[in-house]
């Protein structure tokens, strides 16, 4: 049988099978919400993809391990919040009611505003070496702690994890220097 | 505690209520420190853009696909309609230089081109006048042969100089009398040019069916069918 712990699970490992059939089974019910709203077709799309991928995100950071409604349940929530965010943004009227009791909370980063370091440290990050781009993306992207990288990489001790983590993290910082 | 270790738990989401406290204060009086915290962050959120434009060119995949089913049944139909306007206008024109192309003159393969002795000579006028170019003089005469002894070659000629002088609905009627069932050394060319005949008069669909015909046999005209079908299709 397929659970909410089995979907997570798959999501965490980027099983592409099962993102798209999440995908592809939720798109049109939300696409019907979101056209309520007199938001751009592409806009739309677009909000639902981010909502996919935030979904897919905190799957990986073990935030929805105990979710307690269904995946589809709360893919919706999330894009929801993002079409509120959107009308706040384009400051649109909406009903108050239509968005009551959202829980998700985003961790959006405005591209706009990224300073000239982080997309320097985007390049530089592709051109790491494999270990250390497993490190680092374990432990800020999935959010996981030393113990839980220690056994996933299976370092013998977390000392030695440490110092690899603060090499690969200097070893980024002469990467973006390079150009 | 070593300072640096406030800022990994701080991502770890580890720091104790006295601990973010330290945290606090040292980013406040810290310049070091804060700047590598600064910089945690931004190596946080560089992974994590990258992460997303990765997600969301693979979900963007996804839209592609279906849309390329979309975009196929567009091509196919646009496909259709170029094929229907060159079939129907472009053609126009072409059907005419594929004819001038393919078309020839048959030689007369018959009777030795000289004038009849006497006037009863008809066959020998006959392909006299075909093989002048005096196509209008010759049809009749052709005719006559046709009619007198049911001749293939007289109904052949007659056709082609009906053709010659571009009455292509007479000539296809002629040649359409042809016994195709009989399968003679004339029969191909019957087909031949008759198919051409059609091609003139836009039939197409006929030419085709009569080309297709002589490409599954051996013949003489199979290779000109053959590249005259190609051309069509």
């Amino acid at each position: 049988m397929i659970t909410p712990k089995n979907v997570i699970d798959l999501l965490k490992k980027d099983d592409e099978k099962t993102i798209r059939k999440l995908y592809d089974e939720n798109k049109k019910g939300f696409l019907i919400f979101a056209n309520r709203y007199h938001l751009d077709a592409e806009d739309v799309l677009d909000i639902y993809q981010d909502a996919v991928i935030a979904l897919i995100e905190n799957a990986k950071k073990g935030k929805i391990d105990d979710l307690q409604s269904s995946v589809s349940t709360y893919l919706f929530g999330i894009g929801k919040f993002m079409v509120f965010q959107k009308l706040k943004k384009e400051k649109k009227t909406f009903s108050k009611d239509d968005f009551s009791n959202l829980e998700y909370v985003d961790e959006g980063y405005n591209e706009d505003e990224n300073n000239i370091q982080v997309i320097l440290l985007q390049h530089a990050f592709n051109k790491l070496g494999d270990q250390c781009r497993k490190v680092l993306q374990l432990f800020y992207y999935e959010e996981k702690n030393l113990d839980e990288i220690q056994k996933i990489l299976e370092y013998s001790n977390k000392d030695v994890l440490k110092s690899q983590k603060s090499r690969c993290l200097k070893q980024l910082k002469d990467l973006t220097k390079e150009n | 505690m070593e300072k640096y270790s406030y800022i990994e738990k701080y991502f770890e989401g580890n720091l104790s209520p006295d601990e973010e406290l330290i945290f606090e204060k040292l980013l406040l009086e810290d310049s070091d420190f804060a700047e590598a915290f600064e910089y945690e962050k931004n190596v946080k959120k560089a992974i994590s853009l990258n992460e997303r434009a990765a997600l969301k060119q693979k979900l963007k995949t996804f839209e592609k696909s279906k849309k390329s089913y979309k975009w196929l049944s567009v091509a196919a139909s646009f496909a259709i309609l170029i094929g229907m306007y060159t079939l129907t206008t472009l053609f126009d024109t072409n059907y005419d230089s594929l004819y001038k192309e393919y078309y020839q003159t048959y030689p007369n393969t018959v009777s030795p081109t000289v004038r009849g002795e006497t006037t009863d000579d008809i066959k020998s006028n006959a392909f006299y006048a075909y093989d002048s170019g005096n196509y209008k003089e010759a049809i009749p005469l052709f005719s006559e042969i046709y009619t007198k002894d049911g001749d293939d070659y007289a109904l052949f000629y007659k056709a082609l100089s009906l053709m010659e002088i571009k009455e292509y609905q007479e000539a296809l009627r002629n040649l359409n009398l042809h016994d195709y069932t009989k399968e003679n050394t004339f029969t191909p060319f019957f087909r031949w040019y008759a198919a051409l005949t059609n091609l003139k008069l836009k039939n197409t669909e006929k030419t085709k069916q009569l080309l297709k015909v002589l490409t599954q046999t051996d013949n003489p005209q199979k290779e000109a069918a053959a590249r005259l079908l190609s051309e069509l299709e």
